[in-house]
C-alpha cells in the first residue's frame, strides 16, 4: 500500500465506534465530526494520486465490513464505506469493489439488518446499492503480478473479530434433543431385549445412563457463563476493566517507576571538595494558572485543545495505556558565576572541551609559553635580536 | 443464490496470488442472477433519494420515522464540520488527530522545498490514460454496450526489459468486453516487433519496402488454461503451436495434454480462465507476452459504454525514445553497424542525419556500413 495510516486511521475510527456499544447512524455521525474524517481526502492531492487514496482506503475499510468481523465493526465499515463514498474528492467517484465470493454474506448481513430492524442501517446500505456504488468483481483486489516479497500478509484487528463459538455450533438445542431421544429410544430397546423387561440387562449397560442430562445440565452452564461474559458492558463496568488490564500490563513498569521515582527523590549529599556543585531538588513543573483576560484567539485555541483533549480520552478509553505520573527529578543547580569569587573555579564547573581550549588559550597567551615552533613565541624572539 | 460450492464463484489457489479456474461467461451469469435490474442498469443515476411514503412503505415503518432516518443519514451532513461549513479541500484543519493528514502534511512540506510543485508528465500521462474513455456514450445506440455485460482488465506484458526497473515490468493494461474476441485483443496489442522491417539497405535507403512483419507474418496464438488459441483468420497464417504441442507430446514430460482451438471463434466468455495466473501471447514466431488477467467484473455505468472504443487502453509504458546520435533531437530511425563514418557501433540516426552524413548530393553511397531501418519503443506513446 502507498499510503501509510489509512489502516490506523480506520481501525481507530471502527474502535471509538466499538466502544459506543451501538449500531445507531447517529453514533457514527459523532465520531465522524469528532475526528473530523472527511478531511482525510484534503491536502490538495492531485487526480491520480487521489483516487489511488479513494481505492485504497475502500479497499481497507471493506474488509471491516465482511465476515470474521463482529455484526456491530461491519455496520461501522458500512457506514464508514457511506461516509467516504460520498465524501471522496474524486471526480468521477471511485468504486467500492465487491468479490462474488463474499456477496452472499453481505446478502445475508442486510436480511439480519431486516430482521433486527436496523432501519438506519438498512437505509444506508440500499442507498450505497441505489447509488451504484459498487463494482461487482471478481476478487476483492486486483491481482496484478506482483512478487513474492511485496505481497504484505494481512493482519485484521484482532479486537473486532467475531469470536468464533464452536461449542454452540456443535451443540444446537435440535442436536441436544435428538441425542436425547436417541438415549431414550436405545433405553427402551436394551429393556426390549433384556429377560426384565422393566430394566435392562446389566450386560448391555455399556454407557452411563444419566450422560444426556450431564451433557445439558453442561451446556446450560456454558451459555450461563457465556451470557455472564458477554452482558452489556455499562459505563462502570468499563471502568473498572479498564483499571484491571492497566494494572496487569503496567505493572512492571509501575514498579520500574517506584524505583525510579525513589532515586530521584533521594539526594546525596555532595563531597566537601565539590560542595559548591550540591544537587537540589526541583520538582517537574505543574500547571500554571494564568487569570489574563482571554483574547477571541486564544479562546479558540483553548476550546479546540479541550476537544482535542476529550477525543485523546475517548482514545484512552479504548486501549487503557498506563498514565504518566510527573515525576521528581533531581537536577544540577546552575551557579551564577558572579557568586564564584574566583574565576578558575567558575570556569572549572562547567569544563567542557570548548571552555577548556579557551581557558589554556587565554593563559598561554597571558604567560607567554616560550616553545620552539609556537608562532608567536618565535616572533618575539625573532624582534628580541 | 447458487450454492458456495459453485466452481466459477472465483476463490484464491494461491493467496493473493491468483484464483481457482473459472469460467468467465457463467461468473457473468452468477453476477447477473444476484443483482437487480436497478443496478445493472446503465442508465445514468437520477434520484437517489426516494420520497418519503416510498422510503416509509420500503422500510415498512411510519413516514415520519422514514423522515427522520433520511434527514439524518443525509450526505451533506457528512461533508460538514460543526460550524455547519465546508472546510476547504486544499488545506489540512490543524487539529487533525488522523495518521494519514500527519504523514500527507510532511509529504506536502517537502514538495513545497521542491523546486517546482506541479503534476509531472509521467503523472498527467497516467492519469489521462486512466480517465480516457469514462463516462462514454456512444451517439449510435447500437454501439451501446449491453447491461451486466463483463469487463476484463488485462496486463501485457512487453518481452524484453530495455530499461532498468526496480521490480516493475514494463506493461501495459488493456479493457475488454466479454463479449469481444480473442481477435480484437491481438489487433489490439501494439508491439515493435510488429513493425520490424527486415533487410538491409545501406545502397538504397529510399526503397526500403513498405511491408512491415505484421503484413507479413500472421501467425500468433494465446496459450489459457492449457488450449492454444491461434490466429488463423488469414490462408497463410499457420499454426505456431504445433510445435509446442508435438514437444510436449514426444516425451512424457508431465505438461498434460494441450490442445488448440482457433482465436477467432472464441469470444473471453468462452474462456476458462484463473485470474491472476500468467498466460501467454506470442506473435512473429518468437516475440512472447505474459498476459495476466487482473480483473473481471461487471461493467458500470460510469464506464465507458461505447462498444467500438475498447479493447481500451487504461495504463501504457512510458518508454523513453533513443535520440539520432547527430542530433539528439529527432527519434531515431536508422542504425548502422560496421560503420566508418560514426563513433560507434551500433549508431542510431535520425532520417534527415542519416542521409546526409551518409550520402553524397546525388544519392551515392560514401564509406562502408550497413544500414538497418530501426523502430523505436516509443514509437505507441
Amino acid at each position: 500500500m502507498n499510503f501509510p495510516g489509512i489502516k490506523e486511521d480506520c481501525e481507530t475510527f471502527l474502535g471509538l465506534f466499538q466502544a459506543t456499544d451501538s449500531v445507531r447512524y447517529e453514533e457514527f455521525l459523532t465520531i465522524w465530526k469528532q475526528m473530523k474524517f472527511n478531511t482525510i481526502f484534503h491536502g490538495g492531492m492531485r487526480n491520480l494520486e487521489s483516487n489511488r487514496f479513494s481505492r485504497d482506503l475502500f479497499s481497507v475499510v471493506s474488509v471491516f465490513f465482511l465476515p470474521p468481523y463482529t455484526f456491530q465493526i461491519r455496520v461501522g465499515a458500512m457506514y464508514l464505506l457511506y461516509g467516504l463514498y460520498n465524501t471522496q474528492l474524486c471526480q468521477p467517484k471511485q468504486k467500492i469493489r465487491i468479490a462474488l465470493k463474499d456477496w452472499a454474506d453481505i446478502e445475508q448481513f442486510h436480511q439480519e439488518l431486516v430482521t433486527a430492524q436496523h432501519l438506519d442501517a438498512v437505509y444506508i446500505y440500499r442507498q450505497l446499492r441505489r447509488m451504484r456504488a459498487f463494482y461487482f468483481t471478481g476478487m476483492p483486489i486486483t491481482l496484478n503480478f506482483k512478487s513474492q516479497k511485496s505481497i504484505i500478509p494481512e493482519d485484521g484487528n484482532e479486537a473486532f473479530l467475531d469470536v468464533k463459538d464452536k461449542i454452540s455450533d456443535l451443540i444446537t438445542t435440535e442436536t441436544l434433543e435428538e441425542i436425547m431421544n436417541i438415549q431414550e429410544h436405545y433405553q427402551k430397546t436394551k429393556c426390549h431385549f433384556s429377560a426384565d423387561k422393566s430394566q435392562p440387562d446389566r450386560s448391555l449397560s455399556l454407557i452411563r445412563e444419566d450422560f444426556t442430562d450431564n451433557l445439558q445440565s453442561l451446556v446450560e452452564e456454558f451459555q450461563l457463563w457465556k451470557q455472564e461474559k458477554k452482558a452489556p458492558r455499562t459505563k462502570t463496568d468499563d471502568e473498572q476493566e479498564g483499571t484491571s488490564q492497566e494494572s496487569e500490563a503496567s505493572e512492571r513498569a509501575r514498579h520500574l517507576a517506584q524505583i525510579k521515582s525513589k532515586t530521584y527523590n533521594a539526594v546525596t549529599q555532595a563531597v566537601k571538595s565539590r560542595r559548591h556543585r550540591q544537587v537540589q531538588m526541583v520538582s517537574a513543573p505543574t500547571e500554571v494558572e494564568t487569570y489574563l483576560p482571554l483574547s477571541k484567539y486564544q479562546k479558540e485555541k483553548l476550546k479546540k485543545a479541550e476537544r482535542k483533549a476529550e477525543l485523546d480520552a475517548i482514545k484512552k478509553a479504548v486501549t487503557p495505556l498506563p498514565k504518566k505520573k510527573p515525576v521528581n527529578m533531581a537536577a544540577i543547580h546552575e551557579e551564577d558565576s558572579s557568586s564564584s569569587s574566583e574565576g578558575e573555579d567558575c570556569i572549572r564547573t562547567v569544563f567542557t572541551p570548548a571552555v577548556a581550549a579557551i581557558w589554556w588559550g587565554i593563559t598561554f597567551l597571558d604567560q607567554g609559553c616560550n616553545l620552539r615552533g609556537c608562532r608567536g613565541c618565535d616572533r618575539t624572539r625573532a624582534q628580541e635580536v | 443464490m447458487a450454492g458456495r460450492t459453485d466452481e466459477n464463484i472465483p476463490t484464491y489457489e494461491v493467496a493473493n496470488v491468483n484464483t481457482k479456474k473459472i469460467h468467465v461467461g457463467s461468473f457473468g451469469h452468477l453476477w447477473r442472477q444476484n443483482l437487480s435490474s436497478c443496478e445493472l442498469s446503465l442508465a445514468e443515476v437520477s434520484g437517489v433519494d426516494l420520497e418519503d411514503e416510498e422510503l416509509a412503505t420500503e422500510l415498512d415503518c411510519t413516514a415520519d420515522i422514514a423522515t427522520e432516518i433520511k434527514s439524518l443519514c443525509s450526505v451533506d451532513a457528512l461533508k460538514s464540520n460543526e460550524d455547519g461549513e465546508e472546510a476547504d479541500p486544499e488545506i489540512i484543519p490543524e487539529d487533525s488527530c488522523l495518521v494519514t493528514l500527519s504523514i500527507r502534511n510532511k509529504i506536502i512540506e517537502r514538495r513545497k522545498e521542491m523546486a517546482v510543485d506541479r503534476a509531472f508528465r509521467q503523472e498527467v500521462f497516467l492519469h489521462e490514460m486512466e480517465s480516457c474513455g469514462l463516462g462514454a456514450r456512444p451517439e449510435d445506440l447500437s454501439d451501446m454496450v449491453d447491461e451486466g455485460e463483463l469487463v476484463l482488465t488485462l496486463e501485457v506484458f512487453h518481452p524484453v526489459v530495455y530499461q532498468k526497473s526496480n521490480g516493475n515490468k514494463p506493461n501495459v493494461a488493456i479493457q475488454v468486453l466479454g463479449t469481444q474476441k480473442l481477435t480484437e485483443l491481438r489487433d489490439a496489442i501494439k508491439c515493435v516487433s510488429d513493425l520490424q522491417i527486415g533487410g538491409e539497405f545501406s545502397s538504397n535507403p529510399d526503397l526500403a519496402p513498405e511491408n512491415i512483419c505484421k503484413d507479413l507474418f500472421k501467425s500468433a496464438f494465446f496459450y489459457f488454461e492449457g488450449v492454444f488459441y491461434n490466429d488463423m483468420r488469414y490462408p497463410e497464417c499457420r499454426d505456431l503451436s504445433s510445435t509446442i504441442i508435438g514437444w510436449s507430446e514426444s516425451h512424457d514430460r508431465g505438461y498434460g495434454k494441450f490442445q488448440s482451438a482457433k482465436m477467432e471463434d472464441f469470444t473471453f466468455n468462452d474462456l476458462n480462465i484463473k485470474i491472476g495466473f500468467p498466460y501467454l501471447y506470442c506473435h512473429q514466431g518468437d516475440c512472447e507476452h505474459i498476459v495476466t488477467i487482473v480483473d473481471i467484473r461487471l461493467i458500470h455505468h460510469e464506464d465507458c459504454l461505447d462498444r467500438r472504443l475498447y479493447p481500451l487502453y487504461v495504463r501504457k509504458h512510458w518508454f523513453c525514445t533513443r535520440k539520432c546520435n547527430v542530433c539528439n533531437i529527432y527519434v531515431a530511425k536508422w542504425v548502422t553497424n560496421q560503420d566508418s563514418l560514426a563513433p560507434d557501433d551500433p549508431c542510431f540516426f535520425c532520417d534527415v542525419c542519416f542521409k546526409m552524413l551518409h550520402y553524397d548530393t546525388e544519392g551515392n553511397k560514401l564509406g562502408d556500413f550497413l544500414a538497418y531501418v530501426y523502430v523505436d519503443h516509443g514509437t505507441f506513446n
